[in-house]
């Protein structure tokens, strides 16, 4: 079977490999080592910490740079058709000197199209930006989007900022231009409504809550009317919650559209039109629990197939999508869904 | 089909909502700025809250965040629980495009006198 991966996190081996990309005077600093990179503000559990244990290098050391391991690992055994890289070096999590968060930005994606996208055809990339700044995260979208392939725009999830703020405008904008695709995904900065909670367990449970808020405010601050076009996908955030916010957002509209008449439709029918969502992690949900959450969805075009690797919590295509489920549903899970959001056709053969 | 006779046609005003009796029941009679008279039931198709405490007021409308519009005043009947809109014009709910309707009824006016047609 065909098979897109949405959510895949490829790396560099520390911030000094984005040196050789970086303008003057942000070169000098990264490589005096002025600044190592973003440390997150928790301890991971599990045996392999944020990835999977089995993810080594050939002496043994943790490996989230190395493309002949991803293909060990990951593209040749799952025969993967396309797999998304998605990163998770999001500059947005600076919240200050723009600048150098801009650069950031452009040197992590100029080392991603020499170190990743170049070696294998498979691989559909991400631009990432650094959403404090706007119209330079525009500019950066402009700059690289002819790539052929370079399919979507990051917009990494942190703990200030909801994107349906109108000083956001530039990025959907620039993302529209280019017909690419916008991906949410959480960074080690994303919280619940009352922080991160007191465990690792905690944060990692709340992640689906800070995504919802991000569809709250991107639907009734107008950004699905002004960027008719545009795409969404969340990536990594649930999925099984959408059935409540359409219902909930369908309703609180009815009630309260006088406020938002700049939003269209009933929020549930721009959910359905434009929104889609990543697998990975598939709540291990029974073959009859997705049917019935399908139905509750009202549809069967929202989810596209994802792994999170090489995350410790890692989902295999052949075991998180229950066999049981009917040919054509795994079919639009793991392939269609997914080349339509992304324009993508079968390889030919 | 009954007539009944419920009021003078001076005793309806626009943007104002008149409840009269209609023997057990109640329908609100209003005026259209373009002088139509319009009678709708008195119960919300919603939830059935009493609509002769809804408020008549306009579209509003916008086309960019934070930029608003009123159009159409008086013709837009806003339930007093929920706040669901309904247009006058036509009984629809206005949020999801009338999958929700007000029972409208229709209005003769004969010598100053109203009647509603049920």
């Amino acid at each position: 079977m065909l098979l897109i991966d949405t959510d895949v996190h490829e790396s560099f081996s520390g911030v000094r490999d984005l040196v050789p990309y970086l303008p003057e005077p942000y070169r000098e600093w990264i490589a005096r080592g002025a600044w190592r990179g973003f440390s997150q503000p928790f301890c991971y559990t599990s045996p392999g910490s944020g990835n999977r244990a089995d993810v080594r290098n050939a002496d043994g050391s943790a490996s989230v740079s190395d493309y002949g391991l991803m293909r060990r690992q990951l593209l040749d055994p799952y025969n993967e058709t396309y797999t998304v890289l998605t990163g998770y070096f999001y500059p947005t999590m600076l919240k200050l000197q723009y600048g150098l968060s801009s650069a950031l930005a452009s040197a992590y994606n100029d080392y991603v199209i020499e170190h990743w996208l170049s070696k294998d055809s498979r691989f559909i990339g991400s631009i990432q930006i650094n959403a404090r700044d706007p119209e330079a995260a525009a500019r950066e979208i402009d700059r690289i989007a002819e790539h052929p392939q370079i399919k979507q725009v990051m917009l990494p999830v942190v703990d200030d900022i909801a994107y349906g703020h109108p000083m956001y405008r530039p990025i959907f904008a620039a993302a529209e231009r280019h017909g690419l695709v916008i991906a949410l995904h959480h960074t080690i900065l994303a919280e619940g409504p009352f922080g991160l909670g007191l465990h690792y367990i905690e944060r990692h449970a709340l992640l689906p809550t800070s995504m919802m808020a991000e569809v709250i405010s991107l639907i009734l601050n107008g950004v699905f009317d002004n960027y008719p076009s545009l795409r969404f996908i969340i990536l990594e955030g649930g999925f099984s919650w959408l059935p409540h916010l359409m219902w909930r957002m369908d309703r609180e509209y009815r009630q309260g559209r006088v406020e938002v008449p700049w939003v269209k439709k009933l929020p549930s029918e721009h959910m359905r039109s434009r929104l889609r969502f990543s697998t990975q992690p598939t709540e291990d949900l029974s073959g009859d629990q997705w049917l019935k959450l399908i139905d509750l969805m009202g549809g069967d075009e929202y989810l596209v197939f994802s792994t999170d690797y090489p995350h410790f919590d890692f989902d295999d295509p052949r075991v998180s999508i229950p066999n049981s489920l009917p040919d054509d549903l795994r079919e639009k899970i793991f392939w269609k869904n997914g080349a339509d959001l992304y324009g993508l056709e079968a390889p030919a053969q | 089909m009954t007539r009944h006779l419920v009021c003078r046609l001076n005793e309806i005003a626009t943007g104002v909502i008149k409840p009269v009796a209609v023997g057990r029941g109640t329908i609100l009679l209003t005026r259209l700025p373009a002088d139509d008279i319009k009678a709708v039931a008195a119960r919300c198709p919603h939830q059935g809250a009493n609509l002769e405490y809804a408020c008549l007021t306009g579209y509003v409308t916008s086309d960019c965040p934070n930029d608003l519009h009123s159009e159409r005043p008086g013709q837009i009947l806003r339930c007093p629980w929920h706040g669901f809109e309904f247009d006058l014009s036509d009984g629809r709910s206005v949020a999801d495009h009338g999958k929700l309707r007000l029972r409208q009824f229709k209005v003769e006016v004969e010598d100053e006198n109203v009647f509603v047609v049920i």
